[in-house]
């Protein structure tokens, strides 16, 4: 070893690595990258990695009590980063529910749903959620991820080919990974790539696209994928973890939306994002979800969504359907927000969705700019490379229903504030 | 220190392409595990050099890689990154020697032409062989930071695999606006990579200008 090749205790690893830095690294033990690794983050921590998993210490509402991981300080913030788009997951007869299931069956499930883990409440669940979303049948997962790996890896197998939109989420990548097909990633929103990734393919072909993507908020473009990947005779998937319960006349998501529902072969869905809560599930037929029940592997390897939570998610669903009115108040908040961050000059980069990035294209300056938010007030989360691309940092803001227009016009004001005070923005 | 090889340049530019995992394998030795970007895609590099000084004079260089997994020990500096340095072309007879014999590298045996010619914000670099184009590249500036960063670069020829630290400082842009572009010409100087798969945008750009290149001296590994 020279000396040029040592490393030096004194200098600063922060601003030259980044987490893509830690994956790879051969060598003769897998605890290698640990070192680095560490010496790195506890730089990363204290420069702004403590705006991550800050603890909360009350209800996901639109306002949240949340500990800095810093300072030690308990503070109330407007809260603009958690997902429950309808702002159901705490209301009384959600709560009511599940305190009630959890009197009646206790803690959890018991079991895998393939044997001893299925109660009535999930029965129950599965078949409103197929009504809901105008199908013969619903499976459910214990989590959106589970669902996406669970349901690809039960359809998809060696020697076929999948093709993913290249921001696609982790766990549709999972899952493609353990179908063992070949992957292809076509360029994000791009049915031109598609078309060419699709020319010359043969076997089972399965694509996969989102509803909404969840880093840009921006909707897919399923019109021109579906003309594509039907006329090269491919199935697709959509995974509508951030449009189910709000897209559509009926709220069954971006296929509905697009008047594209009996086009899409296969539906995918969480509860965590519109209700609030957790699991995932898939839809269609009897005979689909019969063939999913055998071969979902992450589904019968754990245990059954907890019937407590199966039992909340069942009274969000019946408020969905009957207070569409949630809808039409989210969609009226997010009309707001987005003529206040065009008034202002505030950059949401191509969102046209309640997830919207507010674009600070600094990686050096995110985390400071997140930090000053959250001095000032408002919960949300920084987004930097390698989650996107560099230069393409952001802060992503969840916008609910439940958020008042005074609290989505504090929220502009603060960041207005901060974003001028930064130089990311003119005054 | 000595030991060290030093090379300073004008422009070094690099674009990084996703391109499959099975090209990449087709490439590598058997003790190199390509860097995926995504599951399935790897990452294929074209760099090209305009040096200004070396022990050889001034020379212009293009260096066709796949990014590898690099070699970490406790103790040592972590690279940035590592590459397989798959076929290099040189301007000049005594580069090509030089690298040969001092670093292993696999070359095209004969003089390639570089031209570099920059407009506004971006730069071109075109390789020619024997007057006919083998491959251009196009990037563009986004900020400039000085920076000093630690690569690891491959070799494996008849004789051995090996592994020279590289220590690359400068003025560096890099970014990912996707708004470079690369045009690759069937021609044998390209016969490892399968073009139509290689998607004409880099996913990431980087300029580095007015530096300077560090070779450690060579390791040879015990992996072969």
């Amino acid at each position: 070893m020279t000396a040029a090749h040592k490393k030096d205790p004194a200098k600063s690893t922060f601003a030259e690595y980044d987490y893509s830095n830690f994956y790879y690294g051969a060598g003769d033990d897998p605890l290698n990258l640990l070192g680095p690794f560490t010496e790195w983050y506890r730089e990363a921590v204290p420069n702004g990695y403590y705006l991550y998993s800050e603890p909360l210490s009350s209800a996901p509402t639109t306002k949240v009590r949340v500990r800095n991981r810093k300072t030690g300080q308990v503070v109330d913030l407007i809260n603009m980063a958690s997902y429950n788009y309808l702002g159901i997951s705490y209301r009384d007869e959600v709560k009511e529910a599940a305190i009630e299931a959890t009197r009646r069956f206790g803690l959890g499930a018991s079991g895998s749903p393939i044997l001893s883990g299925t109660f009535e409440i999930h029965k129950e669940l599965e078949n409103e959620v197929a009504a809901f979303k105008d199908k013969e049948a619903a499976i459910l997962f214990p989590t959106g991820y589970s669902a996406n790996i669970g349901f690809i890896s039960a359809i998809m197998r060696a020697g076929d080919t999948i093709l993913l939109d290249q921001y696609s989420h982790a766990s549709i990548v999972d899952g493609a990974i353990l179908a063992k097909s070949k992957t292809v990633f076509f360029r994000h929103n791009n049915p031109m790539d598609l078309e060419r990734k699709l020319n010359g393919v043969k076997g089972k072909k399965l694509v996969v696209v989102e509803g909404v993507y969840s880093m840009d908020g921006d909707v897919c473009v399923l019109p021109d994928i579906v003309e594509v990947a039907k006329r090269h005779g491919a199935r697709i998937l959509i995974d509508e973890a951030h449009s189910t319960f709000l897209f559509g006349p009926n709220g069954r998501g971006v296929a509905e939306h697009f008047g594209l529902d009996k086009e899409v072969d296969f539906h995918l869905g969480t509860f965590s994002k519109s209700l609030g809560g957790q699991g995932g599930f898939v839809c269609g037929s009897r005979d689909l979800v019969d063939y999913v029940n055998a071969f979902g592997r992450s589904r019968f390897f754990s245990c059954n969504l907890a019937p407590t939570i199966a039992a909340g998610l069942l009274a969000g669903l019946r408020i969905v359907e009957r207070e569409p009115q949630l809808r039409a108040r989210l969609w009226s908040n997010v009309a707001f927000l987005r003529r206040r961050f065009a008034e202002e000059g505030i950059d949401i980069g191509k969102s046209n969705s309640q997830v919207m990035p507010v674009m600070v294209n600094n990686d050096a300056k995110v985390l400071g700019v997140a930090e000053k938010i959250q001095e000032r007030g408002l919960f949300l989360n920084p987004v930097t490379y390698p989650a996107v691309p560099k230069h393409k940092s952001r802060l992503r803001i969840s916008v609910s229903a439940a958020h008042s227009e005074d609290e989505l016009e504090t929220a502009v004001q603060t960041i207005k504030g901060v974003l001028v005070e930064e130089g990311i923005c003119r005054a | 220190m000595p030991g060290l090889t030093r090379y300073g340049y004008r422009d070094a530019i690099s674009g990084f392409f996703e391109f499959p995992t099975e090209n990449a394998r087709r490439i590598l030795p058997r003790h190199l595990e390509p860097a995926e970007l995504h599951h399935g895609s790897s990452i294929f590099s074209m760099t090209v050099f305009d040096f200004t000084e070396s022990e050889v004079g001034q020379y212009g260089e293009v260096v066709m890689g796949v990014i590898v997994s690099p070699l970490v020990k406790p103790g040592e500096r972590l690279p940035k990154s590592a590459f397989y340095p798959y076929l290099v072309g040189t301007t000049t007879k005594a580069a090509r020697d030089h690298a040969i014999e001092r670093w292993h590298l696999p070359h095209w045996m004969d003089d390639v032409e570089v031209g570099f010619e920059r407009q506004g914000k971006s730069i071109s670099a075109g390789v020619r062989v024997d007057g006919s184009p083998v491959a251009e590249l196009t990037i563009t500036d986004h900020s400039w930071n000085p920076v000093s960063h630690l690569y690891q670069a491959f070799m494996k020829d008849e004789h051995g695999a090996y592994l020279a630290s590289i220590t690359m400082e400068g003025q560096q842009s890099e970014h990912e606006e996707e708004t470079g572009r690369i045009k690759l010409y069937e021609h044998p100087f390209n016969k490892d990579l399968a073009i139509s798969e290689i998607y004409e945008q880099p996913f990431r750009e980087m300029w580095m200008r007015e530096g300077r290149q560090t070779f450690e001296p060579l390791i040879q590994l015990q992996t072969v």
